[in-house]
């Protein structure tokens, strides 16, 4: 047991080395000149012979790259991420701290209400197989989560924060608040989360409600289930600690996958929102060819589903008996 | 459903809170820059780079103001120049009774201290002032001269508008390129860091102020709009007083909701927009070839369709409204930027460039006669001139392709004229020397493959420069506007690169809460907030209603 999480961890450290490592080639490999992008940005307000100066001021180097990567792994380590370009001369570090806790508490309480809401959904639809959460609500939520997301989140803003004036239209909180630990201010992050939280729901709880429903129904099929049955358990305990629990790791493996929706899929809820997280600064990043914030960004992002991944491995290993036997 | 039970009532109770909030008197809501987030940031030397608004103009100033709208300079820090005899030494007179933000005298040690941190760091030196100055001298407390290697009149301009800063406080900033100066101590208006978060900052008045009993406005306050449909809803909804966003249909969408205070004024002062041809490459070194693509364009139908009709199209001068005083109006009405196509297909068949069995054109080696025209993927309004553009140019045989690139990729291509045709902006300042020094002199062209800042088309003149240079030395008014009339009708003879419109200068304004906006019928500045430094004649003119 021990050795297998020990194991893992080595696995997750490799694994983290090669995404640090595709971090630096990756923006690289991509054309254009950041120098000249970030020249652009000033629309002819900076005279050509600062030009040079600039550049050294952003530290722009004909270093050879292996040379330039250690300089990054050892900055890395030191926690220095550089200076963003794009919001030059503040570091990267600060501009993600602008935007990162709002990231994770948004996206990260969608995510997991999505996944718990639709794994519970998806247990009921496969338990009463034919019936109106199976035939109507599974199908309705697939088709909304069919929409395109940033139509369906500025139809909700449209409907109920312009329209209605039923929630507010943009940020985390009211700009006359004084951040801090409130039951007014709390009641405030929570008035200003529910629409972009519930967009991230309901655009994504079909996938979970139907991908928990059809190894649901695959579960119950099952011998085991039938021999619970027939040793006569009371049927709630049959259908959450015996089928729901064996159908459950598919999901959870994904879950792992959708902590990266946290960080960076969040982009779309962020812009019709304006919602003061980390992906805005993303595209941001990529439009000014802002790599100390890129890298600094797929950074966090990286580490983010590493961990996650980590997480579930882990509680595959509880819900899963058969994990412990191969470790 | 029992968590419908819990969850509706709960939403439900949340939503009850939402009245809206009173706002706080005497602070203007202003949408300039679009972040998602802010990031503090008040470094007012490095230019263009991620300070925050009105840094440039409005925390810190400069010594005389350019008001375009008025075509005059208006005195600031300082309130006289005077050139010498030999036009060789400029002296500042600066304002009596200037204090700092922290209660410090302004001096003339803090305009010399100022320019020569750029001279020490030249990233921050943007207008490049030292290459035509050799020193800066103190003369006194409020007196400062600076001396010039060669006679350059335009070099006022560079100078005048320097942002200056404090002396006692920059003295100890190890790199000045690289501090943010979280904690901002200037001369101008608004200095006081009330409020920094990073969805909302807020501005409030400098406690010595040099102008009695201004600014009237009490703060100003930012929040932060990461697109402009979220600054657009927040203009129409009354909740900013003052941007400076490309509002689509302007009249219906924000004007017609209150139209006694909803308030927009876009005139012609921003750049004005180019087709430029790459004229390295064959047949567009030619300049029937340009007057013949120029002639092919319906500018007005292009004008309607791109811009909203908020703009004209341009005349063969290029100049837009803010140099109508400079304009030559013989120049203005020669015929290469009138729609003519039965002109243009004469003169690309007097080159030699004659149709082929298929309509299109060819080149003297026999290929169709086809380009490339570029421009920015998102730029929705060059997109959409670049559709007129391209169908207008099919029209005259030309095998017209758009393509779009990303921001960064495009510049690139532009800067190192690896394009055939594109859209782009053009380069000012107070007189159109900058502009016609871009566009015509042989000192601003760089070979094919080297980037350059402007001069993208790849065209010198060597008489034009000769005009320009001459104009540097140029004392009188009169002789100014003889040797720029010349300019232009090498300009007009050559048209190196082919004009399209002028930009408008996006302004709106929200009077409900507050008086004293520009308008055009007070012209005192441009009402667009990005046009610095003229905030600063705005921020110091508003005046709350209610205090």
């Amino acid at each position: 047991m021990g050795r297998y999480i020990l194991r893992r961890l080595g696995f997750y450290l490799i694994a983290a080395w090669a995404s640090l490592t595709l971090n630096f080639v990756i923006p690289r490999l991509a054309p254009g000149d950041p120098a000249a992008a970030m020249f652009a940005r000033f629309e002819g307000k900076v005279a050509p012979e600062a030009m040079g100066a600039l550049k050294a001021a952003f530290g722009f180097t004909d270093a050879p790259l292996y040379a330039q990567y250690f300089t990054y792994l050892k900055h890395l380590v030191q926690g220095d991420l550089g200076m963003s370009y794009a919001y030059f001369p503040s570091q990267v570090t600060e501009v993600i701290g602008t935007g990162l806790m709002w990231t994770v508490a948004l996206a990260g309480v969608a995510v997991i209400i999505s996944f718990t809401l639709g794994s519970f959904l998806g247990v009921l639809a496969a338990w009463n197989r034919g019936g109106w959460l199976d035939s109507g609500l599974s199908p309705a939520l697939a088709f909304l989560g069919a929409f395109p997301y940033f139509w369906l989140a500025m139809l909700a803003l449209y409907l109920f924060g312009f329209v209605l004036g039923w929630f507010p239209l943009r940020h985390a909180y009211g700009h006359d608040m004084e951040p801090g630990l409130s039951f007014a201010f709390a009641a405030d992050v929570a008035r200003h989360a529910v629409l972009p939280a519930a967009s991230i729901v309901v655009a994504t709880l079909g996938g979970w409600m139907l991908g928990m429903r059809n190894t649901m129904v695959a579960t119950l099929g099952t011998d085991s289930i039938r021999l619970a049955h027939a040793r006569g358990l009371p049927p709630r305990q049959v259908m959450l600690r015996y089928a729901a629990r064996n159908a459950l790791l598919p999901n959870v493996t994904s879950f792992g996958m959708a902590v990266g929706f946290v960080l960076s899929g969040s982009l779309l809820t962020e812009i019709v929102f304006s919602y003061p997280g980390t992906g805005y600064l993303l595209i941001l990043a990529v439009r000014n060819q802002d790599y100390p914030l890129m890298q600094g960004l797929f950074l966090v992002i990286t580490l983010a589903v590493l961990a996650a991944n980590f997480a579930v491995d882990l509680l595959c290993l509880w819900l899963d008996p058969r994990t412990r036997a191969h470790a | 459903m029992k968590f419908a039970r819990v969850l509706l009532p709960l939403v439900l109770l949340l939503a009850c809170s939402s009245e809206p909030r009173p706002r706080p008197p005497g602070v203007l809501f202003v949408s300039v820059e679009q972040q998602s987030a802010w990031v503090r940031n008040f470094n007012p030397l490095f230019a263009g780079a991620g300070a925050r608004w009105p840094t440039r103009a409005g925390v810190y100033e400069c010594m005389q103001i350019f008001s375009s709208a008025q075509g005059r300079w208006v005195p600031w820090l300082a309130t006289q120049h005077a050139w010498t005899e030999d036009q060789k030494t400029l002296r500042f007179t600066l304002r009596e009774n200037v204090r700092w933000s922290d209660g410090k005298p302004f001096t003339a040690e803090d305009v010399a201290f100022t320019f020569g941190l750029l001279k020490k760091h030249p990233a921050l030196d943007a207008g490049g002032v030292w290459r035509f100055i050799t020193d800066v001298k103190v003369e006194g407390p409020r007196a400062v001269a600076f001396t010039f290697s060669r006679v350059y009149l335009p070099g006022f301009a560079d100078l005048a508008h320097q942002i200056i800063v404090p002396r006692h406080v920059w003295e100890h900033v190890a790199d000045p390129v690289t501090f943010t100066n979280p904690e901002p101590v200037a001369t101008g208006p608004f200095t006081q860091v009330t409020l920094f978060r990073n969805q909302v900052y807020e501005l409030g008045r400098n406690p010595h102020y040099w102008m009695p009993g201004k600014p009237a406005v009490s703060a100003l306050r930012f929040l932060a709009f990461p697109t402009n449909d979220q600054a657009n809803m927040a203009l129409v909804e009354g909740e900013v007083d003052w941007a400076g966003n490309f509002v689509p249909a302007v009249d219906r969408t924000f004007v017609s909701r209150d139209p006694v205070h909803h308030h927009r004024w876009f005139p012609l002062y921003g750049s004005t927009v180019f087709l430029y041809p790459n004229t390295t490459r064959p047949p567009m070194d030619d300049v029937r070839v340009r007057k013949a693509l120029s002639m092919a364009l319906d500018r007005a139908r292009l004008v309607e369709v791109a811009m909203y009709g908020y703009t004209r199209p341009a005349d063969a001068t290029a100049l837009n409204d803010a140099y109508t005083a400079w304009k030559d109006p013989e120049v203005a009405k020669d015929s290469w930027t009138h729609h003519d196509l039965a002109r243009a297909n004469q003169l690309l068949d007097e080159v030699g460039l004659v149709r082929g069995a298929d309509g299109l054109r060819r080149l003297p080696d026999g290929k169709p006669f086809a380009v490339d025209l570029e421009v920015v993927s998102g730029w929705s309004d060059w997109v959409r001139a670049g559709q007129v553009v391209s169908r207008d140019l099919r029209k005259l045989g030309i095998a017209v392709q758009l393509k779009t690139y990303e921001f960064g990729t495009w510049f690139t291509r532009l800067q190192k004229g690896e394009f055939q045709l594109a859209i782009s902006w053009s380069l000012d300042g107070p007189t159109p020397y900058n502009f016609y020094k871009w566009l015509l002199s042989p000192r601003t062209v760089r070979p094919v493959g080297e980037v350059a800042a402007a001069n993208w088309h790849r065209l010198g003149d060597a008489e034009a420069d000769e005009l320009l240079i001459r104009f540097e030395r140029a004392g009188t008014p009169e002789e100014q506007r003889a040797l720029m009339s010349a300019v232009q009708r090498r300009f007009s003879a050559l048209a190196p690169a082919i004009p399209l419109f002028p930009n408008p200068s996006w302004g709106e304004s929200n009077s409900l809460r507050f008086t004293g906006f520009p308008t055009e019928q007070n012209p005192y500045a441009r009402l667009a907030p990005h046009a610095e430094p003229d905030s600063l004649l705005v921020l110091t003119e508003l005046t709350p209603r209610e205090r």
